[in-house]
């Protein structure tokens, strides 16, 4: 099963100074890894534009974890490759993919503890200036914190905020690399409805003030619904489909692979 | 009011390297300031055995903070620091001491060594730059592990540097006392090397690099995914605190005149690791803290060690006190404030803290 050319779908207008569809895009193309014997992801091919809002779907252990890991460095794929804007990614570090413009949350909030949330964003933000070439333009640590909402907070601990506002810092963390593209690996997760409404809006601010890519992990589909232009359902490490919210989430193949996973969640 | 005050002035004039650096050296000033006054103040009116006190306290505190660049910094725990006290010690030994003494304590050195002599300041120079050397080879192997590994790691440089110094008699006398080292060095040349070293701890810690590396000490893959090269940091810091941890040894040499491997064992490690733990490794402050606590408390004990008449009451003499009232100190400690008695905070840090409390208190009353 192999992806469905962007062109296929409705790819909204990228903002100013950004050509979508000219090769600025996150390209996955083939890429596999197996645990053991069992593949975790399998030939997956995937991108996702500049300025585009992409969701990524899918049940547990369909491999949503690998492939954020894949595409971040963390892990090796068996095989298939990430080209970014061009750039082959295959065989970076972790740091490295950073730097390159690959910013990322995590799913369960990894903040440095010890340090106040200026320095949190520092930290980000001094190795994407030391180390960039090119890319998006960096803004300055106290504007991002302005944007984000933050700057009243600037010298608090981290780990004193609270938690939606810990989602908030973590997002602004990854934008002071002045990612290319953002992956946000399940931003919704404890929110409460009037929060997520909110992420919603801050994500699509955060595309068009920053026009980068933004790759969102969810369960919440309500939420995936709302914010994104293009939704791709993962299922047992394969793409089951691609394609508009709207479609995606009334195929009855994903209407099968949710329901039916959420009935068996129930009976268990 | 307060905050939007605030984010107006840190926005209009952009002064944000301007600021930490600033920051950096006014906290480094406090440091250098209670230091000195401390160490000038001993100078002036001390006695000799007082002198003679705070001139080992003071060579503690360096080795100190070469332990806190490190460990306070990364949160890896290190152990091997006494080794590096060694090397800088026996390093500077050898260059320094006379021809003629050496002719008749280890004539047989290799590379022709015992036929070597520089100044001690030119041999305090080249013991820190081979410790350094030495920093760089281990710290090469030791970045590649994460924990108790890498702590592990830091136990065995600390055995294999005591048997190459036990075992390589030709040029390290063995278990026999190194002496006839020019004591060039008294106090004052120590205050001054210990507030050069505080600042070169405490600038690091509020520099760039510093933040990066005690990011990576809370959270590894967290600060990896923000572009933060751990393994890089952490051999920066290794080194840098190799040549601190060094200049202590090399310092203690010059002053003693007579070193002896076994001074530089697990007793001395877990003596400065106490005083790191103590005082609160992830601040400058605290190993000056903890340094000074337990250098006093320590010498209370050795007072009461050998008996005292208290009120009439007279005490047995108590041989051992002292080592058994380390591990009591120490585990009260951890028990009431486990993050040491500066809980990772520097002294302006506190001073801010307290004048915010003030003012609060003043509007509330």
């Amino acid at each position: 099963m192999t992806a469905l050319p962007s062109s296929d779908v409705n790819v909204p207008e990228a903002p100013e100074g950004l050509s979508a569809g000219t090769g600025s895009c996150l390209d996955i193309a083939g890429l596999s890894k197996r645990f053991g014997g069992v593949y975790a992801v399998r030939d997956v091919s995937l991108r996702c534009d500049a300025g585009e809002i992409l969701g990524l779907i899918g049940p547990n252990g369909a491999g949503k974890s690998t492939l954020i890991n894949l595409i971040t460095g963390t892990l090796r794929p068996d095989t298939g490759q990430v080209t970014m804007d061009g750039r082959v990614m295959n065989g970076l570090t972790v740091p490295e993919c950073a730097r390159a413009g690959i910013g990322r949350t995590f799913q369960n909030i990894r903040l440095f503890a010890n340090l106040d949330v200026r320095q949190n964003v520092e930290v980000a933000h001094t190795t994407a200036s030391r180390h960039r070439e090119g890319g998006p333009e960096l803004h300055e640590i106290d504007d991002l914190l302005s944007r984000m909402g933050l700057l009243p907070l600037a010298d608090r601990l981290a780990t004193t905020l609270p938690y939606g506002l810990q989602r908030r810092l973590e997002i602004a963390r990854a934008l002071a690399l002045a990612p290319s593209y953002l992956l946000l690996d399940e931003p919704a997760a404890g929110m409460n409805d009037a929060e997520s409404e909110q992420l919603v809006d801050l994500i699509q601010k955060i595309r068009d003030d920053f026009g980068c890519g933004v790759l969102v992990i969810e369960h919440d589909l309500r939420f995936i619904r709302r914010v994104c232009e293009r939704v791709a359902v993962l299922h047992m490490g394969e793409i089951l489909t691609i394609g508009s919210p709207e479609a995606v989430l009334n195929d009855p193949r994903v209407i099968e692979v949710y329901i039916g996973a959420a009935s068996e969640d129930e009976a268990a | 009011m307060n905050t939007i005050a605030f984010a107006e002035r840190t926005r209009g004039s952009r002064p944000f390297l301007d600021a930490r650096l600033a920051g950096n050296l006014r906290g480094s000033l406090w440091l250098v300031l209670i230091a000195a006054a401390i160490g000038l103040f001993v100078m002036a009116f001390g006695s000799p055995f007082i002198i003679r006190l705070t001139a080992t306290a003071f060579i503690n505190l360096i080795a100190v903070v070469g332990l806190q660049i490190f460990m306070g910094n990364s949160n890896v725990v290190n152990i091997g620091h006494a080794g590096f006290m060694a090397l800088g010690a026996y390093f500077t030994a050898i260059f320094a001491t006379p021809v003629m003494i050496k002719a008749s304590m280890i004539p047989n050195a290799p590379f022709g060594l015992a036929g070597v002599e520089v100044g001690a300041l030119y041999a305090f120079l080249i013991s820190v730059a081979l410790t350094s050397l030495i920093g760089l080879l281990t710290g090469l192997v030791l970045v590649r592990l994460a924990g108790i590994a890498a702590t592990i790691l830091t136990i065995s440089i600390l055995v294999i540097v005591q048997g190459v110094l036990v075992t390589w008699t030709d040029l390290f006398r063995g278990a026999q006392a190194f002496f006839g080292i020019p004591k060039v060095v008294g106090l004052g040349l120590i205050i001054v090397a210990t507030a050069a070293v505080l600042v070169v701890a405490r600038m690091f810690k509020g520099s760039r690099l510093g933040v990066q590396l005690r990011a990576s000490a809370t959270d590894p893959l967290a600060a990896e995914a923000m572009g933060v090269d751990v393994k890089r940091l952490r051999l920066i810091a290794w080194v840098l605190g190799s040549a601190v941890v060094g200049c202590a040894g090399a310092l203690y040499a010059l002053y003693a005149g007579t070193i002896n491997a076994r001074a530089f064992y697990f007793h001395t490690a877990f003596l400065t690791l106490a005083m790191a733990i103590v005082g609160g490794m992830r601040s400058v402050t605290g190993a000056m803290v903890g340094v000074a606590l337990l250098t006093v408390l320590l010498e209370l004990i050795r007072i009461l060690e050998g008996g005292i008449t208290v009120l009439g009451i007279a005490f047995p003499e108590m041989l051992g006190l002292s080592g058994l009232m380390l591990g009591v100190i120490i585990v009260a400690v951890m028990c009431f404030r486990s993050d040491g008695f500066m809980g990772g905070h520097e002294i302006e840090e506190v001073f801010a803290m307290l004048r915010r409390r003030l003012v609060a208190g003043k509007r509330e009353g």
